[in-house]
């Protein structure tokens, strides 16, 4: 076994009395893409949010180079090297774009990288460079998109947390989307991947995950669960019987 | 009829109401940055002011400091009983998904506030009666009494340095992503606790400054404060919540209002419009004059 960068063990996650993840395990080698697969309501999201310190776990452990921060907030766990794209952007949309990227370096860590990073973002996202001086709020869905994952890597993290970056945008964009996490995975960032569109997702992931009901149901291989059968009848199989 | 309504007098209400309603606007400042993090009312905004104020009277009349001197002493006492209120009162409180809980301990050190002032500078008015005091400009005929012309420059200044620390820097951008979505904010790694502490200093801050100013103009006692935090609040829904250039102007407009009210309809029923129009604004465009839509991203 390598180094894992980030090791969840035996997580339970609850709201209020609701149990939504029940003891889940996940690991994430260093310099991977590994995606986190699974229909709505399935935790996907939770286990991010987990990670993140926005909820905390009722029982578990979450490690990150073997340092625990199961009990971290989120401004803590972002300095420590993981950003977390949430679901919906969550972009601040009365801010211009070049505001969000500098709110994007607030970190401790990334503060004094900051004009490397807003150059490599502007060569990642050419558009983001033109519209600099717009406000979030008046921004494209796919550019909208672009910006929060800029945001999300000018805090220069180890591990970048994506949740359903391809929701709601055009099939043109919603390739780009995928490029990009795949130029950004060759520039060394690991990241961790949740998605609905699980054809894409699995295409281009290391290993990954399937959630059920708030439990892990399959894991294996991108290309190995891609041809798992029982993966494709449930969930690929499902979506493209729909279209 | 209205003959008598000559340009001099149109002037002279424009210029009061303008006058007036600076002092609300920078209160109003306040109570919009509160709530932008925060999300509540701080409700003890007037409150503060007044016992700002009285720090400034007994500046002047025990130790013979002049009130507009005394700025250099109550800015940074004010600032600091901001942090201090914030991480003694509030801190809890603040993390909890129940806002009402941070409204009622507002509502409490309001009461308590307003109590101590009573027994230690008992419920009679007070004013601040310096050489100045009645010193009024007369450009164009129209009547500027010089007390009021530095409130509105105090204020003026006031809401511009923080609409440039809100615009310029790091944390006052933090503030403002903070204001729009907590959460993400802290995704960004900037701490809830550092920016509410940020804007609670800073609205205090504000009180203090309007503390000064008010008690250069009126003559004001232990309980005034609760009328001024309840017209703070409607300048800040003629502004939209969150909105602090809007806070400004907002305040200015309930001060033209009054101003008008009390000329036209008559002193008394001032107040009266002033919360009729606040009632029809919130039935009307409850986001506010200056917001144009409510955005969801």
């Amino acid at each position: 076994m390598g180094n894992h960068l980030l090791e969840v063990k035996g997580v339970d996650v609850l709201y209020g009395d609701v149990q939504v993840i029940w003891d889940v395990s996940i690991h994430v080698e260093e310099g991977t893409i590994v995606a986190l697969v699974g229909a709505n309501g399935a935790g996907k999201t939770t286990l991010l949010k987990t990670i993140s310190g926005i909820i905390h776990a009722k029982r578990g452990e979450i490690l990150f180079s073997g340092k625990s921060l199961t009990r971290l907030k989120p401004q803590e766990v972002v300095d420590i090297g993981i950003s977390h794209v949430p679901e919906g952007r969550r972009l601040f949309s009365n801010l211009t774009v070049l505001e969000n990227l500098k709110l994007g370096a607030y970190p401790s860590r990334a503060r004094p990288l900051f004009a490397e990073s807003l150059e490599r973002a502007f060569s990642l996202f050419p558009v983001l460079k033109a519209r600099k001086g717009q406000k979030a709020g008046s921004l494209s869905g796919g550019e909208r998109q672009m910006l929060a994952i800029a945001r999300a890597i000018m805090a220069h993290p180890d591990i970048l947390m994506l949740d359903e970056p391809s929701l709601g945008l055009s099939p043109i964009f919603v390739k780009t989307i995928f490029e990009l996490i795949y130029a950004l995975n060759k520039q060394k960032v690991t990241i961790l991947l949740v998605e609905q569109n699980i054809h894409q997702a699995l295409k281009i992931a290391y290993q990954a995950y399937v959630l059920k009901t708030g439990k892990i149901a399959i894991s294996g291989g991108g290309d190995e669960l891609l041809a798992d059968p029982e993966v494709q009848k449930a969930y690929i199989g499902e979506r493209w019987s729909k279209r | 009829m209205l003959e008598y309504l000559t340009f001099g007098l149109i002037t002279q209400l424009f210029v009061n109401g303008i006058l007036f309603g600076t002092m609300y606007g920078i209160a109003a400042i306040g109570l919009s940055l509160i709530f932008g993090t925060m999300r509540i009312i701080f409700l003890a905004q007037g409150a503060m002011i007044v016992f700002f104020a009285y720090i400034s009277y007994w500046l002047f009349t025990l130790l013979g400091v002049d009130p507009y001197l005394s700025l250099i002493f109550v800015v940074p006492l004010s600032l600091l009983l901001g942090s201090g209120f914030y991480s003694s009162l509030f801190k809890e409180a603040a993390a909890l998904e129940d806002k009402n809980i941070s409204l009622l301990i507002a509502i409490g050190l309001m009461f308590l506030v307003e109590n101590l002032m009573t027994v230690v500078w008992t419920a009679n008015p007070r004013s601040i009666l310096t050489t100045y005091s009645s010193f009024v400009f007369r450009p164009i005929g129209i009547i500027i009494p010089f007390t009021r012309l530095i409130a509105l420059l105090m204020a003026v200044l006031s809401a511009s340095g923080v609409l440039l620390f809100l615009k310029k820097t790091l944390i006052g951008m933090a503030v403002r992503a903070a204001s729009e979505d907590m959460e993400s904010a802290t995704l960004m790694g900037i701490n809830p606790h550092w920016v509410n502490v940020v804007a609670f200093s800073i609205g205090i801050g504000l009180a203090g400054i309007a503390g000064v100013g008010l008690a250069t103009i009126y003559s004001f006692d232990p309980m005034y404060g609760f009328i001024f935090a309840i017209k703070a609040l409607i300048a800040l829904a003629f502004g939209g919540m969150g909105n602090v250039f809007g806070a400004l102007l907002g305040g200015i407009i309930l001060g033209l209002l009054e101003s008008w009210a009390s000329f036209f309809i008559g002193a008394g029923w001032a107040d009266a419009v002033s919360y009729a129009v606040f009632l029809i604004m919130l039935m009307l465009k409850p986001e506010g004059l200056f917001v144009r839509s409510v955005q969801t991203a």
